[in-house]
């Protein structure tokens, strides 16, 4: 198993170097003069081509693009980002003030997920086919196609304005994160919930359940007790895919809820096309994405003796 | 299939009336003596040589030498008076006694001439005309110094109430930290909130409350929300926390109160001067007169803009005699292309076998809402016969274009109040300029003449220089003024006596009282 994982491993860094030489080529080869914008925040009216083309040098924009993502990739080994070119300060002062944010709703907003998916998919099996299960159905449908910036400002109507039970914006206790952890765990808790209830359903019609069945149990005991840990392999995986793409989520609903993370400085960082900021932030993404999902094989290599074994050509 | 019987549908209906019946929970309470203003972005450290912090604080913490008073008037700031000489190449300022910077700091004349020191005659710095003509500064006395010019500079005064970098930090400031002689103190920053609280050593009219939060909240929408929610007192202004007309209009159904100042800087439709099409004065006729300036404020701006011809309203100093807003012909557009050898109707022009067809260079990050102006343009002038290709690009391949004139139409601003009229004239009408990725709106050899003798001219043949600046734009049809948007803010019922300051780069606090 250990051979696998590192094999798993070595695979997750290749891919991590392919995605960010890709990043560095994308944000750098989009269109604009990055040089001039800087010159304009640095001396309003009073940038000039004389400062631009020195901002150009100073900043090697006028290397060869291999050249600058080695000069990146060297510098970013030994935990040096950049500066953001928005902000003026080091991507690490950066990532160290809004990280801590950004995990907490990623982190609030997943176990959310988990749990509303799995009462959701456990009581849709329990229901099987009756007015529960249809009405869950017709919820995991409403979640998982309406856009998290609608649900965001519902929420925000409706509990802030209207009742005023919690803020609208910012981190001032606990209550500010219910909306935000809400709005970012509906969608992958309906995509999951369906994930749960699928599996169940195709559980319960295996031998083992109709064992159950035939000792007597009941269908909410087979489910849990039978059928429930037969589904764990499915609904990791599908939750590792899941919570990775929260983060995407986390872009929108940062900067509707006014939250200081990642994802509210990436949205500024495209706008101003601070690159250094756009790069260090899409090097994040990926370094999150690999670790996530190989997390996720790791645990269902545990889990699963079936994934330990080597494959046979 | 599911179905909604009645028992049901009284069940939810008593459920939702539940619900709506329930007290609202006072969350925006507890804040007593404090202003809550909505910032689009982080104000950071208020550096005043650097242009990255929120232009709009820097007046709540940091003193000029002049302040900028309605209309342009000169009002005395740090200085309580001052004296030109008559050959322009020095002015004296009598620096106000008693004042302290927020550190305990003394402001004389030594502090004044460490500040001034540190942006006049820097290269960095050059674009402001007191700071490229500057020679040396003599401390007079230790409340009064001279400052000497290598040439005039008639706006010099102007020039000194802007923003940055001329206002007076603390020679003893540590690094980083906003120390100046204004009513507002800096308590903390952070990109969330940046609080100050009342100088209440402040040497002018104090504020009536003793704190204000500058809260971040970037999305324009969840501002509104928490203003109508009561956590936020204050939103809006152009260079704080934008707020669209929309909003505004509906914000002022829900009781909040709307505030709407007409404002100081010109919505403009720039021409290529290097575009072979725009070189033709009968195609920039045609769009002059093609545009229903009126239509454009009243559905786009849903009234909160004021159309205009003329390149600078009046809330700036020098902006000359008012043409009348034309209204939209489009008989006698067509007959503008007529007259130029343009042959065709509504359905299209050519001459020499050219068919007239326009690129509209557009940017919704460089100006937001452009899109929807553009689109309002095209349609009128496609009744003109005059075909309008739109191109929406990003702000960065905006500024790559706009130096280069790369374009037959697009959208410019002028700076507003204080950097106006000089500074919108000498940056964006003058060929010699470099305003890097700003472009300018026209430039031509003539032009470039009115424009430099205008600036250099003082006293009161200046406004006759001005004006023919002025003149030579309009005869000339060398840009399409459109509106002046106003300044837009909402305030919450429980903020009263809110007025706005004479520019959008200062922030409004004067005047307010908390109900």
């Amino acid at each position: 198993m250990a051979v696998q994982f590192l094999r798993r491993a070595a695979l997750a860094v290749l891919l991590m170097l392919a995605a960010t030489a890709m990043t560095f080529w994308l944000v750098t080869a989009a269109p604009g003069n990055v040089a001039a914008l800087i010159a304009e925040r640095a001396a309003g009216a009073g940038a000039d081509g004389e400062m631009i083309a020195r901002i150009a040098e100073d900043l090697g924009l006028n290397d060869p693009l291999p050249v600058r993502y080695a000069r990146w990739l060297g510098d970013a080994l030994s935990g040096d980002l950049g500066v953001s070119l928005r902000t003026g300060k080091p991507m690490a002062e950066e990532f160290a003030e809004r990280i801590p944010m950004t995990l907490a709703l990623l982190a609030g907003g997943g176990v959310l997920a988990l749990i509303l998916s799995l009462v959701m998919g456990i009581a849709g099996a329990v229901s099987n086919g009756g007015i529960v299960d249809r009405l869950l159905h017709a919820l995991a449908l409403v979640g998982a196609s309406t856009p998290n910036f609608f649900v965001a400002a519902m929420l925000v109507i409706v509990f802030s304005v209207w009742l005023g039970w919690v803020p609208t914006f910012g981190v001032s206790g606990f209550t500010s994160w219910l909306l935000p952890w809400f709005t970012i765990a509906l969608f992958p808790a309906s995509v999951l919930a369906r994930v749960v209830r699928v599996n169940l359903q195709e559980a319960m019609s295996r031998p083992f359940a109709t064992t159950g069945f035939a000792k007597g149990l009941t269908r909410g005991a087979v489910l849990l007790r039978e059928a429930l840990p037969n589904i764990a392999i499915p609904f990791m995986t599908t939750f590792g895919a899941q919570f990775t793409l929260m983060i995407i989520g986390a872009i929108v609903v940062e900067r509707v809820f006014g939250l200081n993370g990642i994802g509210a400085f990436f949205i500024e960082a495209i706008r101003f096309r601070d690159f250094i900021g756009m790069q260090a932030v899409l090097t994040l993404f990926v370094v999150f994405f690999v670790s996530v999902n190989l997390v996720v094989d790791l645990l269902a290599m545990l889990a699963d003796p079936r994934m330990r074994r080597p494959r046979r050509a | 299939m599911f179905k909604l019987d009645r028992r049901s549908f009284l069940a939810a209906s008593a459920a939702m009336s539940f619900l709506s019946a329930f007290p609202r929970v006072a969350l925006a309470g507890g804040h007593g003596d404090t202003v809550r203003v909505a910032i689009a972005g982080e104000t950071g450290d208020l550096d005043l040589l650097q242009n990255v912090s929120t232009l709009s604080t820097y007046s709540a913490v940091f003193d000029g030498l002049i302040h900028y008073g309605p209309g342009g008037e000169l009002q005395p700031g740090l200085a309580t008076a001052w004296t030109v000489a008559d050959d322009g190449l020095s002015i004296s300022f009598d620096l106000r006694e008693g004042v302290t910077f927020s550190d305990g700091t003394p402001f004389d004349a030594t502090a004044a001439e460490w500040n001034l020191k540190r942006w006049m005659g820097v290269a960095d710095f050059s674009w402001i005309g007191i700071a490229d003509a500057y020679d040396s500064i003599v401390i007079d006395a230790p409340n009064r110094l001279t400052v000497k010019l290598k040439r005039p500079v008639p706006a010099a005064l102007l020039e000194l109430t802007i923003v940055r970098p001329v206002r007076f930090l603390s020679p003893n400031a540590a690094a980083g930290q906003p120390v100046g002689t204004g009513p507002w103190i800096v308590e903390s920053f952070s990109s969330t909130v940046t609080v100050l609280v009342r100088n209440d050593a402040y040497w002018g009219d104090k504020p009536a409350f003793a704190r204000m939060e500058l809260k971040v909240v970037p999305d324009e929408l969840a501002r509104a929300n928490a203003l109508r929610a009561g956590e936020l007192d204050v939103i809006g202004g152009d260079w704080v926390a934008p707020l669209s007309p929309r909003r505004a209009k509906a914000l002022a159904g829900e009781g909040m109160t709307i505030v709407a100042d007409p404002g100081t800087a010109t919505t403009i439709l720039g021409f290529s001067p290097k575009s072979p099409m725009m070189q033709d004065k009968a195609v920039r006729d045609a769009i002059f007169l093609g545009i229903d300036r009126a239509a454009v404020a009243a559905v786009l701006f849903e009234g909160f803009a004021d159309p205009t011809a003329d390149i600078f309203p009046t809330t700036v100093p020098t902006a000359g005699t008012r043409t009348p807003v034309p209204a939209r012909d489009v008989a006698a557009a067509q007959a503008a292309l007529t007259a130029g050898g343009w042959t065709g109707d509504g359905a299209g022009w050519t001459r020499d076998g050219t068919a007239l067809e326009i690129d509209f260079l557009v940017s919704e990050e460089s100006f937001p809402g452009s899109r929807r102006i553009a689109e309002m343009i095209q349609g009128m002038l496609t009744e003109v016969g005059v075909k309008v290709n739109i191109e929406t690009v990003d702000n960065a391949t905006m500024h790559d274009r706009r130096p280069n004139f790369d374009y037959d139409l697009t959208f410019f601003a002028t700076y507003g109040a204080p950097y106006d009229p000089h500074g919108s004239l000498g940056a964006s009408f003058v060929t010699a300029s470099d305003t890097g990725p700003d472009g300018k709106i026209y430039v031509h050899p003539d032009l470039d003449v009115l424009v430099a003798t205008a600036l250099e001219t003082g006293g009161e043949a200046r406004e006759g220089a001005m004006q023919a600046v002025y003149d030579w734009i309009r005869d000339n049809t060398a840009a399409s003024p459109l509106v002046v948007t106003q300044r837009l803010w909402a305030v919450h019922p429980r903020v009263q006596g809110f007025s706005l300051p004479a520019t959008d780069y200062d922030l409004p606090f004067q005047g307010i009282t908390l109900g």
